[in-house]
């Protein structure tokens, strides 16, 4: 049965269409979306310095402890609940960043490495995969210390979890059968393994992930792709539709800042600010497009640009599992994708074949975007 | 017509400039003739031929015809029928659309192509008056220092972002389909019916503390909605603003440019006016309503005519 959370004035209501102002006592720098729950993290040196709601039934939100009974926890949370770090200097360790995926998350900090936690039955979380493991209610938070140089960058897959470091290279651990690992097997990984193939020797500034694809950004502004190509994600350069080994994606559309991956669809931003989708579902150029292999381009009319205001152009790009966010200059959020459940908060339940602005009380700052939910990061006006 | 609806004071300029304009063009469409009188060639008889012999002369000669005569033919205009386009409050100037005859048909066929409306606003920061414009009667005063460009730019970008919204709901379009996509990439969408007013696009022009002025695009707005408008900027920046002056600069297809000054309403002036725009509003008309209705697009014979800006200097 479900406890009442302490904000119990608020009805519970299985839909929530539009923005809905979360209350925090912190302020927020970090948000990830997974696949029914949310983490949300300050940088704060307090010992409190990631919440977690939602599933927790394999502990991705570590363990929460029961108010009616001690020694159980909770399968579900209902409000945003702290989750408690094995940290070794809890007062100045900062946690830098967040990432969720289908039931493992992982929290980067400055100084003491990733902690992950949750289901690890393929090795997402960086440790030894153990027989018929109980992950709910589970105490156990993993810390993953072993790279090359410090971690600046955690992104999590379905079921695997990539990690980037500061020197440019790229590790990997967790699911691998559609290659997701780019290890060159189809095994699982369950210890966090350094990527080569294209990107050996380049310095990566950016990975995406969400489904079974991958993405990498260099510094020069080129895009590698490994993983899952089943809806044309990388047939660009293979026909095969699993590539384990990252590849070079050789398109000719300037040079990449930023690359999303969704479940199906990939899109990646530009240098001059334009967004480029391919893949397969909902692209976001109307409803006759719902499949290319060649990244084509969202006229920035959609995102207000125009010869009366021609300075706007988009800053950041997410995906989620079928819908994409993107973020312009002006603080604006366009979400436009499969509206399951109304997550993409445009206040309609009908799916959204192109972008479309989401009236957000403040300037956005940052989103994270999820299976059937997105959390934004604002700053008031 | 002439105190147009209700009776308060802050009446629609529709009403004088209906009346004024016919006056002007009778009374100078009598005075001046343009063409030159006809003659026509007449035989008459002379009388007796110099030659003699007694026998009448036919000579031609030259007669006015009196079929041209102004008291024959009486006056060129009479009850000249105008109708006024969108309204125009007393208290703002700016371009304003007056049909002649059967450019009144014209009237509601550009009404119903819902053109967009572009206004010159100007505001000052640190009062708040009842009705919005500094000749109101004054409620608050606030101070303004706070106040940057940046922040105002931001209010602005938030203004146009819900309109934009709100654009797209009201133009009932499906949002499902491929046509709907194509008409936003191309920013084509708009409500084609009754709808709240609706901001299009809206940027400042400049911004002197306390005095800023605003270029509004518009759809469906009254000129006391744009200085609501002015109020509420003022009230989102933690400070008031009231409205100095409201200027139309151009209305659909009709600019600052096309639009005749209080000193050139006469008859040769309207007419050349009438003249150049007909190309313009036919094509807008022929674009937006385009196979919906034929016949008053192509019969038409010149007969809009645009007024002049009126005073508030």
């Amino acid at each position: 049965s479900f406890v009442k959370p302490d904000a119990g004035w608020k009805k519970p209501r299985r839909i929530q269409p539009t923005p809905y102002r979360l209350e925090t006592e912190e302020k927020i720098s970090s948000a990830a979306c997974g696949y029914g729950f949310t983490l949300l993290a300050s940088n704060t040196t307090d010992i409190t310095k990631v919440w977690g709601t939602g599933l927790n039934k394999d502990s991705q939100l570590g363990f929460q402890r029961s108010r009616r009974d001690q020694t159980k926890g909770y399968d579900y949370v209902l409000e945003p609940s702290p989750i408690p770090l094995p940290l070794e200097k809890p007062q100045q360790t900062r946690v830098l960043q967040v990432s969720c995926g289908r039931a493992h998350s992982l929290v980067l900090t400055d100084s003491e490495g990733v902690f992950t936690m949750g289901n690890n039955s393929y090795g997402q979380c960086g440790r030894k995969v153990i027989e018929d493991e109980i992950y709910s209610e589970s105490y156990l938070i993993h810390q993953l210390k072993e790279f090359d140089s410090r971690v600046v960058q955690v992104a999590c897959g379905q079921d695997h979890s990539l990690f980037r470091t500061k020197k440019g290279s790229v590790y990997a651990c967790g699911w691998g059968a559609d290659g997701q690992t780019g290890l060159g097997h189809y095994n699982i990984t369950s210890v966090p393994t350094k990527l080569h193939g294209d990107i050996a020797g380049v310095n990566i500034i950016q990975v995406s992930s969400y489904g079974d694809c991958c993405l990498a950004v260099s510094d020069e502004g080129d895009v590698f792709g490994w993983g899952n190509s089943e809806y044309l994600q990388l047939a660009s350069v293979t026909e095969t539709t699993q590539v384990n080994v990252p590849r070079h994606l050789p398109f000719k559309i300037g040079k990449i800042k930023e690359a999303a991956c969704g479940g199906t669809g990939n899109a990646v931003l530009t240098e001059e600010g334009n967004i480029f989708v391919w893949g397969y579902g909902i692209l976001g150029k109307g409803p006759n497009l719902t499949e290319t292999a060649v990244p084509e381009m969202i006229p920035p009319s959609l995102f207000g640009w125009s010869d009366f205001n021609s300075d706007i152009f988009v800053a950041h790009i997410r995906c989620g599992l079928g819908q994409f966010a993107a973020l312009t200059n002006r603080g604006e959020l366009f979400v436009w994708g499969k509206n399951l459940r109304g997550c993409l908060g445009t206040g309609r339940m009908e799916d959204q074949y192109f972008p479309w602005r989401v009236t957000v009380p403040g300037e956005v700052v940052d989103v994270a975007c999820g299976v059937d939910h997105m959390v934004s990061l604002v700053k008031s006006f | 017509m002439r105190g147009g609806p209700g009776s308060s004071p802050c009446t629609s300029r529709g009403g004088g400039l209906v009346a004024r304009v016919p006056r002007a063009v009778e009374t100078e469409a009598e005075t001046r003739r343009p063409d030159p009188p006809r003659g026509r060639e007449s035989l008459t008889d002379t009388g007796p031929a110099p030659s003699g012999g007694g026998a009448l002369e036919l000579v031609p000669t030259r007669v006015p015809v009196l079929a041209d005569h102004p008291l024959v033919q009486g006056p060129r205009f009479r009850r000249l029928k105008i109708g006024a386009g969108h309204r125009l409050d007393v208290k703002a100037s700016g371009v304003f659309v007056l049909g002649i005859g059967h450019g009144n048909k014209l009237l509601t066929d550009l009404y119903n192509c819902h053109l967009t409306k572009v206004y010159t606003v100007g505001g000052l920061f640190g009062k708040a008056t009842d009705d919005f414009s500094d000749t109101g009667k004054l409620i608050e005063k606030t101070t303004f220092d706070h106040i940057t460009r940046e922040k105002l730019e931001r209010i602005l970008a938030v203004i146009q972002g819900t309109n934009h919204k709100a654009l797209l709901m009201y133009s009932n379009i499906d949002m499902k389909t491929q046509e709907a996509y194509e008409l936003a990439v191309k920013g084509l969408i708009r409500p084609m019916d009754k709808s709240p007013p609706i901001i299009t696009a809206i940027r400042c022009l400049q911004f002197a503390l306390p005095e800023f002025q605003l270029e509004i695009h518009c759809l469906h707005e009254t000129q006391q909605y744009l200085r609501k408008v002015v109020h509420e900027i003022g009230l989102e920046l933690k400070s008031s603003a009231v409205c100095t002056h409201v200027r139309r600069t151009r209305d659909g297809v009709f600019t600052l440019d096309d639009a005749l000054p209080r000193t050139q309403w006469d008859l040769r002036s309207i007419q050349d006016a009438i003249r150049n725009c007909q190309l313009k509003v036919e094509t807008e008309i022929e674009k937006t309503l385009g196979h919906r209705d034929n016949s008053p697009v192509h019969q038409l014979d010149v007969q809009t005519a645009e007024s002049a800006e009126g005073g508030h200097p």
